[in-house]
């Protein structure tokens, strides 16, 4: 593991760690920035660097001189935002995050998911996100494990989680659908109108064809507001998952077994 | 953003040795618990009784030339440390009196007033060391790092070596520094160059398994003042149970002992100070603290103490990293 031996490299492994826990836990009596010193020292940082990188970690998660106060007397998204310095402070390739969002409001939890981003994309660090809030997922991951009781049941990049069986587009539509519906049926296109939503479904169309859809929109003096492809909900693949609807195989077939028990692509879509 | 909040950099710099990671702990627990104003007023006071034995060493090399301070010395040796025969020596040679005078007045400091402040520094202390991070699950943050159960029980109990120290072995050390420069010459030193390795070698007793004992209450339970319960009840109940059931017999029979110089004759009333001595913790430390100073009085092996205090180390050891590896695991 990190190019260590497992188990015989253990402390050197959890070195090149960084875990925040789900639990509230802190040590009493300590001040914010003691507690991150505190962290780093056990990394083996030395005293004044150890000090120095606190600061610095503790202004990049947004700590201001509140991070002279004890522990005890911080909120939960405060103490949340502490871990997650601690977990930083001595710059481990590997974090593992169990539930960081747990706690914050909407703001905060924003800029931790933009933080866990960057720290990603901009800094190379592999992150694993435990969490059951599956739109965090959506924002931070690029690859997804579902756990049902402690066993693996999806392992898969979240964008193949996402695609549908068949290229599903949605169009939100401006006055009346019926000739555009007319014309894609005629193409031979399975067709579906939601009126409370205004939305139609095409079936059997990537989103790199989206020029015929237009063309037929053009053809037809359809106003198309808004066109986007279908992705597969979450929400609804853990649900799935965990009532047991699929519940082994390889990682590839674990993936394509989703798409073939049923779980329809037309039944949820991506946010706006 | 503020100007001095950098973004997020990385670090590569030189990491300390995974064994020096206990030094860590030692030294955040040491400066959370000095945090206290108590705790600092308490280690003011537990230096107080220091004064005494150090009159006592004071009176005893001024002794050949002050005689008041002579009579002094040779009465405090003869009644409260109830010692008449190093009273006689006191004021017949001096000279061959001295390591046995330091030694005892050493050990009376080691006995009474320092083994009952470690009593309550420790009832104090010990049960915020780990009953406060198993409350507030610290131990996650803990061995989420580098460190080893072992170690982190190394770096908890080096807190209370560490104020222990400052408290017992330091004033010691001082008292037998204080001996040196105010006997009449330096030659002295070839005759009590034991004394300050009895006094690492007593305060070794005293430290280990005491430690021990108080991490072993301060690891059972999440809640500080059962374990703060837990240790005075121990020191307490064993006392006392020791004095019942050792001087009860003599107390039933209506013997009292005869009044004269020296100490109790107890063995001929029939009283055996060592039959219940493992019962209490405080007489038994006291058994091979009085055996390394070479002072024993009792007739009884020094060998089951030692057994029953290793006993107490090893066993506590053992059930406190049994304890943290429970919390650890899943």
């Amino acid at each position: 593991m990190l190019d260590h031996a497992w188990p015989q490299q253990s402390r050197a492994i959890r070195d090149s760690i960084g875990y925040l826990p789900e639990d509230d836990c802190y040590i009493a009596g300590l001040e914010g920035i003691e507690s991150v010193t505190l962290m780093a020292q056990l990394s083996g940082l030395p005293t004044g660097e150890a000090l120095r990188r606190s600061h610095e970690m503790m202004d990049f998660c947004g700590f201001g001189e509140e991070r002279y106060r004890e522990v005890e007397s911080y909120s939960t998204g405060m103490r949340q935002k502490l871990k997650f310095a601690q977990t930083l402070v001595h710059d481990p390739p590997l974090l593992i995050l169990d539930e960081p969002t747990t706690g914050l409001d909407p703001d905060q939890r924003l800029s931790m998911l933009r933080r866990i981003r960057n720290l990603a994309t901009q800094h190379g660090k592999s992150v694993i996100l435990s969490t059951h809030i599956l739109p965090d997922v959506r924002t931070v991951c690029d690859h997804v494990v579902i756990l049902v009781a402690g066993t693996v049941r999806v392992m898969d990049t979240l964008e193949n989680l996402s695609r549908p069986v068949e290229p599903t587009m949605h169009l939100s539509i401006m006055g009346d659908p019926q000739t555009l519906i007319d014309r894609v049926s005629s193409a031979g296109h399975s067709v579906r109108w939601n009126a409370q939503t205004g939305t139609l479904t095409v079936g059997g169309i990537a989103p790199d064809q989206t020029a015929q859809l237009w063309s037929w929109a053009a053809e037809t003096e359809t106003a198309v507001r808004r066109l986007e492809p279908a992705v597969n909900s979450l929400e609804q693949i853990f649900m799935d998952v965990a009532a047991g609807k699929k519940t082994s195989g390889s990682t590839q077939e674990i993936a394509a077994g989703l798409h073939a028990a049923g779980l329809d692509p037309e039944a949820d879509r991506a946010g706006p | 953003m503020p100007v001095h909040d950098l973004g997020y950099r990385t670090w590569r710099g030189e990491r300390a040795a995974h064994f020096l990671r206990p030094l860590v702990v030692a030294r955040a627990g040491i400066a959370l618990v000095f945090k206290r104003r108590w705790l600092r007023i308490m280690l003011v006071l537990a230096w107080l009784p220091v004064l005494f034995p150090a009159f006592g060493i004071f009176a005893f090399e001024y002794s050949s030339t002050e005689p008041e301070l002579q009579d002094m010395i040779v009465g405090l040796v003869s009644r409260p440390l109830q010692q008449p025969e190093l009273g006689a020596l006191i004021r017949n040679d001096p000279e061959a009196a001295r390591h046995q005078v330091w030694s005892t007045l050493i050990l009376m400091f080691f006995r009474y007033p320092q083994l009952f402040a470690m009593v309550a520094l420790i009832g104090l202390i010990a049960p915020l060391l780990v009953s406060y991070d198993l409350r507030t699950k610290a131990y996650l943050m803990y061995f989420s790092r580098p460190l080893s159960p072992t170690q982190y029980i190394i770096g908890k109990s080096a807190v209370i070596w560490c104020l222990l120290g400052m408290v017992v072995t330091l004033p010691a050390l001082l008292l037998y520094g204080m001996g040196v420069l105010l006997s009449p010459d330096l030659s002295v030193v070839q005759q009590t160059w034991d004394i300050p390795l009895r006094i690492f070698a007593a305060s070794f007793v005293l430290l280990i398994p005491t430690t021990t004992l108080a991490i072993l209450f301060s690891s059972l339970t999440a809640e500080s003042r059962y374990a703060t319960f837990c240790w005075f009840a121990t020191w307490a109940l064993g006392f006392v149970a020791y004095q019942i059931l050792t001087f009860s017999p003599a107390a039933m029979s209506g013997d009292r002992p005869r009044r004269r110089r020296g100490p109790v004759d107890w063995e001929a009333m029939g009283v055996d100070l060592d039959r219940w001595r493992l019962l209490s913790p405080y007489h038994t430390l006291g058994k091979v603290q009085a055996w390394i100073f070479g002072l024993d009085t009792t007739s009884a092996s020094v060998i089951p103490c030692v057994v029953l205090l290793v006993a107490i180390t090893v066993v506590g050891f053992w059930i406190v990293r049994r304890r943290i590896l429970a919390r650890l695991s899943v």
